[in-house]
């Protein structure tokens, strides 16, 4: 309709909304930047500028070092833990479950992810309770006692990665389920007549066949996991000790939560940014090749 | 003639426009109160509607926990959003609010028929900074022992009176999974882990500060008490280690528990039997010596950026001095809240010692001589306290093994966080 080159028509649809957008993105992280060179704590309400001592600060802080390690725990552990269960139950209701009763177990699959995150989060707090809890009931019946899992350094992050793993995982089910409807019977319906296995039926042809979307799955998961606040914030609250506590917790509380040094915050805020608009670019990057 | 009486018209109609204006503009529609669930309120709230019929003020409360409520109301002040007129303030951060301004002092804003000086003593120490007042209380105590009188009628122990003791009876009673000698709180936060285990220091012979105000609480005796205060753990149900004190609470109430020591308010929680196994079978003492009992007050303040202008302090004023008038203290009662209360008058009532059971009455009898304020009341102490309670969290929870180390790192934060503040 246009000839290219020779309209400035694009330019004037697409110039105030990007406009917007600019103004929208730019101006609160530059904003967050001017705040990490500052030493401003809420108390106070005079700040100066401190440049880099922010930074220099927190490469020796214990407890943003340990903060580091449990974000990149619970993302590996989170990611990996929904999109395999996801698989895992589509691939067992796919060849087992047929009709109107795959349908009322889709149904019952969505239902975790539509529970806001807190709501979920309380009901597995008090199913966790080792006193009151139905899961230290049920394990009380088998002879099992010390059930704290929420209190226990070593499980307590896999205690609240397995209430984001029902949520998305089930989810994920459902989704992974109906790309496997897609797909054309021929391929699989041939591998099965080769004598090939179930699970090779899968791992090697439909699984295969379902790169592309699987991939955006790992993708919208790892952003999703990223905010993980609301979920570990009510089940924990980062503890027990700093077992459970991720950048956005330990930046909350340093900035709001604690004591109030918001630009000490900021700047793991803007650390966060960059590390993740970085890694996330070299891993598109990382699977384009490989897609290619 | 007519001319005189036109000038008197007049100067009186000129003299009287200040006062209508100032009526006039004295009609603030709405007042935000940032606040924390309490018995008090939910009982006050039922005659909110009069309130609001009378004043012409809309009152709307918006409610968070504990951690939450501290950190909500410190960003609105600091960040001078002044979303809320009248904010809910304690012991651990009236120091923090008074010497930043955020909070006005009340005296000049609280009618004077309210009757402050009818709130007990106690009360009006703790909501004071540098013998100003600043907030007028809606729930506070100090700290009881609860203990299972059946459990130690059965064991043939009596009410243990010294640390020692108590520490010997806990073991003996400890018989899990039916019942876990004590309980405590873990959980993180300068008013959760550190708030009970202040007394423990203290017990001990620690101190907060040096004789050069430096921070000391990483002494030896500091080192031993929360050695004493992690052992206790493991006398302590499954998970008690990261418990609040709602947990702690509600795991004495189910029966599972022998001995806790809480703030005296929650002995009317163990004696209401629609939510507690154990009402009627728990006794209240002084917390064993040498523990001092950790006095403690809420209550509502006037925020300085929320309520601007006179008018709206005034306002601000009259409502906290319904909300924490002697007819609500009387509805509580009325309404079987027999923990919430802050006044001589409502203690000196007939209803009040009729009603009150004569072992909650005999345990303030006991506990009130020891009562003291146990935590460092400084502008910066919901930093410093909030930073030692995750230090404590670690070594409660077994994350951190090294107990001087832990107490040292937390001396030198509270330490930095001073220096800063005289910068």
């Amino acid at each position: 309709m246009f000839n290219r080159g020779k309209t400035s028509l694009p330019y004037l649809f697409l110039g105030p909304s990007l406009l917007v957008m600019l103004v929208l993105g730019l101006v609160p992280t530059v904003a967050a930047i001017n705040l990490a060179l500052k030493n401003r704590v809420l108390r106070y309400p005079d700040s100066d500028y401190v440049w880099l001592r922010n930074l220099e600060r927190l490469m020796s802080d214990r407890r943003f070092l340990n903060a580091i390690e449990v974000s990149a725990v619970w993302e590996v552990v989170t990611v990996l833990g929904a999109v395999m269960v996801g698989i895992a139950i589509a691939v067992y209701l796919f060849e087992n479950v047929h009709g109107k009763w795959r349908q009322a177990m889709c149904v019952l699959l969505i239902t975790p992810v539509l529970l806001p995150r807190v709501s979920a989060a309380f009901i597995w707090k008090f199913m966790y309770s080792p006193l009151t809890g139905i899961l230290g009931w049920l394990l009380g019946l088998v002879g099992i006692h010390d059930t704290a899992f929420l209190s226990d350094p070593a499980l307590a992050l896999y205690a609240v990665a397995l209430v984001d793993i029902w949520q998305w995982g089930l989810f994920f089910a459902v989704i992974v389920l109906k790309l496997l409807e897609t797909l054309p019977p021929e391929p699989l319906e041939a591998a099965r007549l080769d004598y090939a296995r179930t699970w090779q039926v899968y791992a090697y042809i439909a699984l295969p066949m379902l790169k592309g979307p699987l991939i955006s799955l790992v993708f919208i998961k790892m952003v999703e996991s990223l905010r993980s606040f609301d979920l570990i914030y009510v089940m924990t609250k980062g503890g027990p000790g700093v077992a459970t506590e991720t950048l956005d917790m330990y930046a909350y509380a340093q900035g709001i939560g604690l004591s109030g040094k918001v630009s000490y915050a900021s700047t793991m805020a803007v650390l966060m940014m960059i590390a993740t608009t970085l890694i996330f670019t070299l891993i598109w990057k990382r699977v384009s090749k490989w897609e290619d | 003639m007519n001319k005189i009486c036109l000038g008197a018209a007049c100067a009186v109609l000129g003299a009287a426009l200040p006062l209508v204006a100032s009526a006039q503009s004295c009609n603030v529609p709405v007042l935000k109160v940032l606040a924390q669930k309490s018995l008090g309120l939910t009982v006050m709230e039922k005659s909110l509607a009069d309130y609001q019929k009378r004043s012409g003020t809309r009152i709307e409360i918006s409610y968070f926990g504990e951690n939450d409520r501290r950190a909500k109301s410190r960003l609105d002040a600091a960040t001078k959003a002044g979303s809320y007129q009248v904010y809910y303030v304690d012991e651990a951060n009236v120091a923090e609010f008074a010497s930043a301004g955020w909070i006005v002092p009340l005296l000049k804003y609280f009618p004077k028929e309210a009757d402050y000086d009818d709130f007990l003593p106690g009360r009006r120490a703790v909501a004071s900074y540098k013998d100003v007042a600043y907030f007028a209380p809606l729930i506070g105590g100090s700290d009881f022992l609860f203990y299972r009188r059946d459990l130690l009628e059965k064991a043939g122990l009596p009410v243990p009176r010294t640390l020692d003791e108590l520490v010997a009876d806990i073991k003996k009673l400890h018989s899990p999974p039916s019942v876990y000698g004590w309980v405590a709180r873990g959980q993180r936060g300068s008013g959760m882990n550190v708030w009970r285990w202040a007394p423990f220091m203290l017990a001990q012979g620690g101190q907060w500060t040096d004789k050069n105000n430096q921070p000391a609480f990483n002494s030896p005796a500091a080192v031993k008490a929360t050695q004493l205060y992690a052992d206790l753990f493991k006398y302590a149900p499954p998970g008690a280690a990261t418990y609040d004190w709602s947990n702690a609470l509600e795991a004495f109430r189910s029966g599972k528990v022998a001995f806790m020591i809480e703030s005296t308010p929650f002995a009317d929680w163990m004696e209401d039997s629609s939510k507690s196994s154990v009402a009627d079978k728990v006794g209240y003492a002084r917390p064993p010596a040498p523990l001092p009992s950790a006095a403690y007050g809420h209550g509502l303040a006037i925020s300085a950026v929320g309520a601007k202008d006179e008018c709206t302090r005034q306002a601000a004023g009259k409502f906290i001095a319904f909300a924490t008038g002697k007819e609500q203290e009387q509805a509580r009662l009325r309404e079987k809240v027999f923990s919430d209360y802050n006044r001589s008058s409502t203690i000196q009532s007939d209803y009040f010692q009729k009603n009150v059971k004569p072992q909650i009455l005999a345990g303030l009898k006991d506990t009130t001589p020891v009562s003291k304020l146990t935590i460092w009341p400084s502008p910066q102490w919901p930093d410093i306290g909030d930073n030692l309670g995750v230090a404590l969290e670690e070594v409660f929870t077994g994350t951190q093994k090294d107990i001087p180390r832990a107490l040292d790192e937390a001396a030198q934060y509270a330490q930095d966080a001073m220096e800063h503040a005289r910068k």
